[in-house]
This record gives C-alpha cells, sequence and structure tokens, in this order.
C-alpha cells in the first residue's frame, strides 16, 4: 500500500469513528438527565447561638468547651432534626461531602461500627450533609448514604452550608465531639480510625 | 448537548486515544520496518498531535467555563502541559518542523503524562492525599466518573499518551 493511501485511510478512518462517537452521544447519550426534577438534597436551617471558630488541627483548640449552637433543620424526607446543646445528651456530629472520597470510605465504617453495637445508648449519632453540589461525583447524597445503609440521623445543611461554618468547618469529614452539656470535647477533621471514635464515644457515654 | 453528553463524549474520545498512542508505541517495530507506513505516520504525526492537544484544550476549556468545573492545583499543572502544545504544534504542522515538534512537544506530553498519571492515582487511592479533603477542590475527588474509571485526569492521560506516542514514534526523524 502507497504512502498516500495510508494517509487517506486513517484520516477517513478518524473522521468516521469521530462523528460515529459524536452521533451515538447526541442520539443515545441520555441527554434528559440534566433535566430531571429531583428532591431537594439541600434544605434551610436556623441557627442560633455563638458559631464555633475555625481551628479544630491547633492545640489546644479553640472551641474547646465553647457551647455547640442550637441548630434545626431537617433529613432528606423533610423531617425535623435538630443539633440541641442543651438536650443533656453527648452527641457525634459527623459532617460529609458526597463528593469527598474520604467521606466515601469513612460513612461506611462508621455505620459497620454502629451495626456492630458499639455506638453507646446514651450517645447520639448525627451527620450532616453538606457542601452538598449536583455536578460533583456520587451525587445525590441522600442516595449514597442510603446505599451504605446510613440509619443515624442525617441533617441536611443549606445551600450555603450555613452549618458546616457554624461549626468551623475546616476539611472532610469533619467531626465535632459534643458532651451532655452541650460543650465541645474536640474536633477533627479527616477521617478517623474506628477505634479512636469508639473511644471517644465511650469516653462520652461515661459521666 | 448536556453535560451528561459531554462527558460521554469526552470518557469515548479519551479511550479512542489511549488505544491509539498506546497501539503506535506497540506497532512502533512494525512501523519502522514498513517505509509507506512510516512516511505516512511522519506525515499524519504532528498534525493529529495538534489534534490531540487542541481537543484537550476544548474539553478542558469546556469544564472550567460552561460547566463550571474548579480545576485542582494538579489540573493546573497539566494545563501548564498541554496548552503550550496547542501552539507549539501548530507552529511546527505548519511549517513541516517535526523535529522541533519531537524535541519540544514530545517532553511537554512526557511531563503532563506523568502529573496526569500522579493525579489519577490520587483519585484511585484517596488515602495517598491524606485523609481529608479540602472544601474546595480537593485532587482526589472526581468530578467525572464515566464508566466507573475515566475521570478528567485519565482523559488528561489519555490524550498525553496519543501526543507522546504520536511524536516519539512518528515523528522521529528518518
Amino acid at each position: 500500500m502507497s504512502t498516500n493511501k495510508i494517509v487517506l485511510a486513517v484520516v477517513g478512518g478518524l473522521v468516521v469513528l469521530v462523528a460515529g462517537i459524536t452521533a451515538l452521544v447526541v442520539f443515545l447519550g441520555g441527554g434528559t438527565t440534566d433535566d430531571v426534577e429531583a428532591p431537594p438534597e439541600t434544605r434551610p436551617v436556623a441557627i442560633s447561638g455563638a458559631r464555633l471558630p475555625q481551628g479544630s488541627t491547633s492545640t489546644p483548640d479553640p472551641a474547646a468547651g465553647m457551647l455547640v449552637p442550637t441548630v434545626t433543620g431537617s433529613d432528606f424526607d423533610g423531617d425535623t432534626v435538630t443539633i440541641a446543646p442543651d438536650d443533656g445528651r453527648p452527641k457525634l456530629l459527623l459532617f460529609v461531602a458526597h463528593w469527598c472520597p474520604h467521606c466515601q470510605e469513612e460513612a461506611p465504617e462508621v455505620q459497620q461500627w454502629v451495626n456492630g453495637g458499639n455506638l453507646p445508648e446514651a450517645v447520639d449519632l448525627i451527620a450532616i450533609s453538606t457542601s452538598v453540589s449536583r455536578v460533583r461525583d456520587n451525587y445525590p447524597p441522600s442516595t449514597w448514604l442510603a446505599s451504605v445503609g446510613w440509619n443515624s440521623p442525617v441533617l441536611v445543611d443549606d445551600d450555603e452550608s450555613s452549618v458546616a461554618q457554624a461549626f468551623g468547618l475546616e476539611a472532610f469529614p469533619y467531626w465535632v465531639f459534643v458532651d451532655g452539656e452541650g460543650r465541645v470535647v474536640g474536633r477533627a477533621a479527616g477521617r478517623l480510625p474506628m477505634d479512636t471514635i469508639d473511644a471517644v464515644a465511650r469516653g462520652l457515654a461515661t459521666p | 448537548m448536556t453535560l451528561t453528553q459531554f462527558n460521554l463524549l469526552f470518557a469515548l474520545l479519551a479511550l479512542v486515544a489511549l488505544a491509539a498512542g498506546i497501539g503506535v508505541f506497540v506497532a512502533a517495530p512494525f512501523i519502522r520496518r514498513s517505509p509507506p507506513a512510516r512516511q505516512a505516520l511522519a506525515r499524519l504525526a504532528v498534525p493529529l498531535a495538534w489534534l490531540v492537544a487542541a481537543a484537550s484544550m476544548a474539553g478542558s476549556l469546556y469544564y472550567s467555563e460552561v460547566a463550571g468545573f474548579t480545576p485542582c492545583t494538579l489540573c493546573w499543572y497539566q494545563r501548564i502541559a498541554m496548552y503550550p502544545l496547542v501552539v507549539v504544534l501548530a507552529v511546527a504542522a505548519v511549517r513541516g518542523d517535526r523535529r522541533t515538534a519531537r524535541w519540544s512537544g514530545a517532553p511537554l506530553a512526557l511531563i503532563g503524562w506523568g502529573i496526569a498519571a500522579y493525579h489519577y492515582t490520587l483519585q484511585t487511592f484517596p488515602s495517598l492525599s491524606g485523609a481529608a479533603c479540602s472544601p474546595t477542590v480537593p485532587c482526589s475527588f472526581r468530578w467525572v466518573s464515566e464508566f466507573g474509571f475515566v475521570s478528567i485526569p485519565f482523559m488528561a492521560l489519555s490524550g498525553f499518551t496519543a501526543i507522546a506516542a504520536l511524536l516519539i514514534v512518528g515523528a522521529e526523524e528518518s
């Protein structure tokens, strides 16, 4: 085969291939999925009380001993979820972003820990779904958390991630540990080993 | 076209580019032994490499400027390698200067390939990037995940593979 014939064959083949792929995508590419009306993945929240400062990685944590803000919002189904510092119950608050790969690894591990009966009855575990972005990976968070079997309350943050800001979030996943008086015992940005979470939970459960 | 369709289109084009790049590298010994094939690839290498670079640049600009995906730090480093290729290879193609295309384009493509490979590794194994995501744009998260494995750095990796193959094998001096 001559050089010219090879060049023509390659160029022609590429043109046909690219045109075919484009046609395939346009006609069969599921173009309507972007326009589907989905249930809300962010919801209004009401926050009162002093906001926690950033600095969760500092020693000592500037928020240690502070009362956490009171938050009233709802879960993915619209049922009310409250973070109340005055309800007398210690809390593990886990802030997650659906697109964060570390949250995607942390949530199933925590759920497995809960399934193992390790969460003390005296302690509440609440996930806060925040920083939601429709164009980011692993959307929507409701489907993701359902897929990992998450069965603890989920508070859905608003479009501005107001709850995350009120708790001084600096990175995902983000933990805030609250004692029975509603005061911050500790905070952590990033994944934590399950034995650390287990130890904190048991510590919170012991008055 | 919707974002979903663009994702699919770019993913398929990336797979074609990756297959072509690997194919050129694998077929290099046979191409060198066949004068018509060698001459044909020599004529096509620089324009095709430019086409891949231009399509890659268009794709990255679509994602950042139209879809609104903020580039992370490693995305910017890959852009630094890819965007100059569009100009360098266009000039080389117009001048018929394979030598310049090869010796200035291939190093850029190989540097970009290394960054894209590292970026894709971070996405595949997020624990390598630490244990936390920044609230803005961590390099370990995926804006796009077609077929479960084609992300934006994978697309860049495919583009750099094709460009490097065309310039190293196709644009070598006879």
